[in-house]
């Protein structure tokens, strides 16, 4: 029993730790454009940006309850294998994490969550538990369809934004006033952050309570909320000032009526999500909206190289996290086989920490660059080539047009 | 085993997600607009941190100042015409605010 109640100490701590690194990794995507056009003062926004992501866990709590009261079936566990199943799985999903941030590849925390629950699901218990229709419906095809139409309500967004303040008198057409726009969507896009990505570790520890039977219904209890909460804060509070350090090295150009619009964009497709419990991946929505918002910029072209790189990376972390899940949980099946299930926990165990020695080591050392450190959806920008001086509008044209004839007759 | 998808709730969630980010962006370009004619040009000032967006300079912002005024001195708008324009600018800020506001709450107290 004292083994039970202590694994269900680790696992909730080790899902807590992921909470952290998710705020910690995250923050970037709120947070970088605001301080980059002075809008805000560094300091300021990274703690605009927690207190936000706290505010946002407590908005809804549909996410956490897909995950603790959809994806598995409860008929089909029981408290003896599965803490230490959600044990594998957030190994494969923190392991997975750690090695694309080393290596520098595109990935989603969420979906490297999902993949190491399911993974770890499938050889831990066997695929009777694992409800197909809720991964379909609200982790997988979200994944795929949330980015795009993200990418099509930012272009749209963008393009009217443009329209509706294009002057065509050459007096000041007012965008730089986007600038301020941006301190609202931007803290809007950290709120959304914390209406999905925190719950999902809400998911996941009450998803733990409820096959202990600590609980029974899938709505997270106060506790489990607050502490997410906090923790995602915090989080995204230590990683901030990463980012403020690396600011200063280009990186790709973003105008600020385009930020807005992406923001905006990003914001409401994310908080449409959390109302409805699709548990999708906030960078991907973010790198979605900035793509689109390039594209609604006149003279862009997409780098369809650049976006294929990305899409790979996406791709890859679902079944990737899922085999490294799968894998930590072969081992503790394995080592319960053989009468030695405390063995097989306790080899996860020190994996974990030697991940996350060698996670927080690696975070130590001081090499932050803007490679590194900055956000994916920062990186995403580069897939759209936008022209320095694009052609004339149609209008533009128009009015050329109407001069050079009035010149012409001028000079007769 | 069959797999049931909602598809009715992509859909919701497209629309909801178009509707409310269109109303934002076009409320707030409207309100710029307008701030425009009312003489007053926003001008932001540059950044410490230039990274990301096009950061502009104390140059810049002058000459940016600079045409706005004059631009403004030429405009053949009338103080009545001006103030209105103001108020239009306020309103359509306001909208934008009470958007994002309806939307928020509409998520707290619907599930």
């Amino acid at each position: 029993m004292e083994t039970a109640a202590l694994l269900v100490v680790l696992v909730i701590a080790l899902a807590l730790f992921f909470d952290f690194t998710n705020g910690f990794h995250d923050t970037a995507n709120a947070m970088a454009t605001p301080i980059a056009t002075g809008a805000l003062k560094p300091k300021v926004a990274v703690l605009l940006a927690a207190v936000l992501n706290l505010a946002g866990a407590f908005l809804s709590t549909e996410v956490a309850q897909t995950i603790s009261g959809g994806i598995i079936h409860e008929s089909q566990i029981n408290d003896e294998v599965f803490p230490a199943v959600i044990f594998a799985g957030l190994i494969g999903a923190i392991t997975w994490n750690m090695l694309t941030w080393l290596l520098g590849l595109p990935s989603s925390s969420s979906h490297a969550l999902f993949g190491g629950l399911i993974g770890a699901t499938l050889v831990g218990v066997g695929a009777a538990a694992i409800d197909f229709s809720v991964v379909v419906s609200k982790v997988i095809l979200p994944a795929i369809i949330a980015p795009l139409t993200a990418g099509l309500i930012a272009f749209t967004a963008t393009k009217l934004a443009y329209v509706l303040t294009r002057r065509y008198d050459s007096k000041p057409d007012g965008r730089d006033g986007f600038r301020w726009g941006q301190i609202f969507t931007s803290s809007l896009v950290a709120l959304a952050h914390g209406t999905n990505d925190a719950q999902k570790t809400m998911g996941i520890i009450t998803l733990l309570l409820i096959t202990v039977g600590y609980q029974t219904s899938p709505e997270p209890e106060l506790w489990v909320v607050f502490a997410c909460a906090i923790t995602i804060a915090l989080g995204t509070y230590m990683g901030g000032w990463r980012i403020i350090r690396t600011l200063g090295k280009g990186l790709t150009e973003v105008k600020p009526a385009q930020g807005f619009s992406a923001e905006a964009s990003t914001a409401s497709t994310i908080l449409a999500s959390s109302a409805l419990g699709f548990a999708l991946s906030t960078t991907q929505v973010a790198s979605g909206s900035v793509i689109g918002s390039g594209l609604g910029r006149r003279g862009s072209k997409v780098r369809w190289r650049t976006v294929g790189r990305i899409g790979v990376g996406w791709l890859l972390t679902l079944p990737a996290a899922g085999a490294v899940g799968a894998l930590a949980a072969g081992v503790v099946v394995v080592m319960d086989n053989i009468g030695l299930a405390w063995l097989g926990i306790l080899i996860d165990a020190i994996i974990a920490v030697i991940i996350i020695v060698i996670l927080f080591m690696r975070s130590r050392r001081d090499e932050v660059t803007a490679a590194n450190a900055m956000s994916e959806v920062a990186d995403s920008g580069m897939a759209v080539k936008v022209k320095k001086n694009p052609g004339p509008t149609r209008r533009q044209r128009a009015l050329q047009r109407e001069q050079a004839r009035r010149d012409k007759e001028a000079m007769k | 085993m069959s797999i049931t998808i909602d598809w009715l709730a992509f859909v919701q969630v497209f629309v909801a997600a178009m509707i409310s980010s269109v109303l934002v962006v076009a409320f707030y370009s409207i309100g710029l607009r307008l701030l425009v004619r009312a003489g007053r040009a926003p001008v932001v000032a540059p950044a410490d941190f230039t990274d990301a967006i096009a950061v502009i300079s104390d140059k810049e912002r002058a000459r940016a100042a600079k045409a706005a005024a004059k631009a403004a001195k030429k405009s053949p708008l009338t103080d009545g015409q001006k103030r209105f324009a103001l108020i239009g600018a306020y309103a359509s800020f306001a909208v934008c605010a009470l958007a994002v506001l309806g939307g928020l709450l509409l998520i707290i107290f619907n599930h």
